[in-house]
């Protein structure tokens, strides 16, 4: 009953006309960048982070998180109607809405793809608010120690799961980790790798490093490797579904659901896990030899509507962690909490208590969004896709101008221009040779927050890092942390020991 | 798609690794720097420079291993054409560099309409479209002002957001 007093008091904030007109702004901006090709909502939210200086928290919030489920959404329209997934969480919808397209069912494709994300937002949200509370209660009893574990378990998964190679991913992730080092040691007080630019002592700011190495490096990408690369668009045919289609996608949004909500919740790495997880899941339990044979040649609608549904329950999900650990588990929610921490808020457990309002009003916003996007989508699904008419090298010119905004207008510094031009540069190398560039983020955004856990921790313990073992919870973790290092080296390890010897 | 190693990509891939490497020696040298006092904690500021300075060292040298044993593991092939178009990127980032030296002197409008059409000029070159005609000058630099001006006024004008204007009047 509490719970239910609080999100009214939240939709009462969240249906304001003000904050009404944020969030329509934020999903229709966020449906756009979904379907530009080259825009994540990372690169759009980290290039609009300076209205922070003006907007007031509550409506800017809404508006970002109205860019996050646009841009879901946009995404699988791009990925079903030309093949480019504009990042990982569409992939699957790729492969298996492309072929629906191709074979004249985009239309059907596209509308299990929208109803399944709203259903699986929805669900999401209505977890969102029955558990963060009981999180957040829970994580008011978590120290220094339990705290810095908890980091440390983020960087683990997001170093070990995202990409292919462990070696890259710890290598982007201390890239992030330094990055978070340069400027004043915020115990100390004492400068660290500034040498001697004053615009450094600062520090380097995470608007900067994520347009920088999505944006930028995009555009830099583009003109290096992609300028030949001409794409096709299938037809769009009218965006409906038969009831046969209904009868397969239900069940298939639902699992989508319950498979991608408990990914969102832990730092396991994005999307990409829960969305392949449906995929396999829904190709293995098809009972139907001809929905069977679907799969992979004319495109079997479960195939959509299950992964696109994980991908959105994932990402509302995700935002558990981030309000109430102060934890962020993609791109997105991390550049959401660089935009909590520049109005001085840092989330995280107390969160609910100090800033209630805000946090009721977000949620409350989030059921309102899920339902304007369906509203935006379904009858609009043609105007959003008249935008990939516009020429790539307009596109990309274009992005230069809002990343100059962003970078730009956070401090007034000609300087963070050039440093953006030289994050630029590191993402092009990171994209071309495959290093994930979200640990770089994610370090970069933890890394300073970690540091100062351990420092306390280790205040507390007198030195003695024995203060990491010393209660169950701090225990559980450093056993989790393990886990995630040495268990998937193992299982490889079998399973190669048994081929070879199965090869024998 | 994972590729196997081809022999053009053993020099980029060294080269990277001796990036890391570097870097990780760069940050081992600021590192030095930095005061050990650790209060209570026995934690001082300069463990973590440490601590990265030591893993990304051994990054870059098992790296650097990879690139010289048969190419990075576990590699995705990269999107895109195979060998890189450098004249587009030169245009681009010549764009990207007068934006940060004369944003402060002509203002943000003129800065990034500058930015817009060089860099327009690099991607319709890597696209293979013709360029040079004076009409295609014409309309990109209008296009860029038509795209920069509104950004200049929705920022500065509605959020607040300062960026230098041509003339002290705020508008332009």
């Amino acid at each position: 009953m509490e719970i239910f007093n609080a999100l009214m008091t939240g939709f009462a904030a969240a249906i304001t006309p003000v904050n009404l007109l944020w969030c329509l702004v934020g999903c229709a901006l966020g449906t756009a960048v979904g379907v530009l090709p080259g825009i994540g909502p990372a690169t759009a939210v980290a290039m609009l982070l300076p209205i922070t200086a003006k907007v007031d928290i509550t409506a800017s919030m809404i508006f970002f998180s109205g860019i996050y489920y646009g841009a879901m959404y946009g995404g699988s329209t791009t990925s079903i109607l030309l093949n480019t997934p504009g990042e990982t969480a569409s992939m699957v919808t790729a492969m298996e809405g492309n072929k629906m397209a191709k074979s004249g069912r985009a239309g059907a494709a596209l509308a299990t793809a929208a109803i399944g994300s709203f259903v699986a937002g929805t669900i999401a949200t209505v977890v969102v608010t029955m558990f963060a509370p009981m999180v957040a209660e829970f994580a008011v009893k978590l120290g220094p120690p339990e705290y810095f574990l908890l980091m440390l378990l983020a960087f683990t998964t997001v170093s070990a799961v995202l990409g292919k190679s462990t070696l890259r991913g710890m290598t982007a992730l201390f890239i992030g980790l330094a990055a978070g080092c340069v400027g004043l040691d915020q115990i100390s007080g004492q400068g660290r790798y500034t040498g001697g630019v004053p615009e450094l002592l600062d520090g380097i700011e995470i608007v900067l490093v994520a347009v920088g190495l999505f944006a930028v490096a995009e555009v830099l990408y583009a003109v290096l490797y992609e300028g030949r690369v001409v794409e096709g668009q299938n037809k769009l045919s009218r965006v409906h579904m038969s009831a046969r289609d209904w009868k397969r996608s239900v069940p298939a949004w639902l699992r989508g659901t319950v498979i991608g909500t408990p990914f969102g919740c832990i730092p396991a790495g994005g999307t990409e896990i829960p969305t392949f997880l449906s995929y396999a899941v829904e190709k293995k339990l098809v009972k139907d030899p001809k929905d069977k044979a679907e799969f992979g040649t004319t495109g079997a609608i479960e195939g959509v509507a299950g992964p696109e549904a994980a991908n959105n329950a994932t990402v509302t999900a995700a935002l558990i962690p981030l309000l109430t650990l102060g934890i962020p588990t993609s791109n997105t929610t991390a550049i959401l909490l660089g935009a909590f921490q520049n109005y001085g808020i840092q989330p995280g457990p107390q969160l609910f208590t100090s800033s209630a309002a805000l946090v009721w009003a977000l949620i409350a916003s989030l059921y309102i969004g899920n339902v304007m996007l369906l509203v935006l989508n379904l009858p609009m699904v043609g105007l959003w896709v008249k935008l990939l008419k516009i020429p790539k090298p307009q596109l990309y010119a274009g992005i230069l101008i809002f990343a100059t905004v962003g970078a730009y207008g956070m401090r007034q510094s000609a300087f963070d221009l050039f440093l953006l031009y030289a994050i630029g540069l590191l993402g092009v190398v990171m994209r071309r040779f495959d290093f994930p560039t979200a640990p770089v983020v994610v370090g970069m955004i933890l890394g300073p927050l970690a540091e100062a856990q351990l420092r306390n921790a280790m205040s507390i313990g007198e030195g003695s890092a024995a203060v990491f073992f010393q209660r169950p919870m701090s225990i559980t973790l450093v056993v989790i942390v393990l886990a995630v290092l040495i268990l998937p080296r193992l299982f490889k390890h079998m399973s190669e020991r048994k081929a070879r010897l199965a090869g024998v | 798609m994972t590729t196997t190693p081809e022999t053009n990509a053993v020099w980029p891939q060294t080269l990277v690794g001796i990036g890391v490497l570097l870097t990780g020696l760069a940050l081992g040298f600021g590192a030095i720097s930095i005061s050990s006092e650790a209060g209570y904690g026995g934690v001082g500021p300069n463990f973590l420079p440490w601590l990265i300075s030591v893993v990304l060292t051994i990054c870059g040298l098992f790296i650097l291993w990879e690139a010289r044993s048969g190419g990075f593991r576990e590699l995705d092939a990269p999107s895109g054409a195979e060998h890189a178009y450098w004249p587009g990127f030169v245009w681009v980032s010549a764009g990207l560099l007068l934006n940060a030296a004369l944003i402060t002197t002509l203002g943000f409008i003129l800065s990034c309409t500058l930015c817009y059409v060089l860099a327009v000029q690099g991607l319709r070159r890597a696209a293979g479209q013709a360029c040079g005609a004076p009409r295609v000058w014409i309309v990109d630099t209008i296009a860029g002002v038509l795209i920069a001006a509104p950004v200049f006024w929705m920022f500065t004008q509605f959020l607040a957001i300062n960026l230098p204007g041509l003339t002290n009047s705020g508008w332009l």
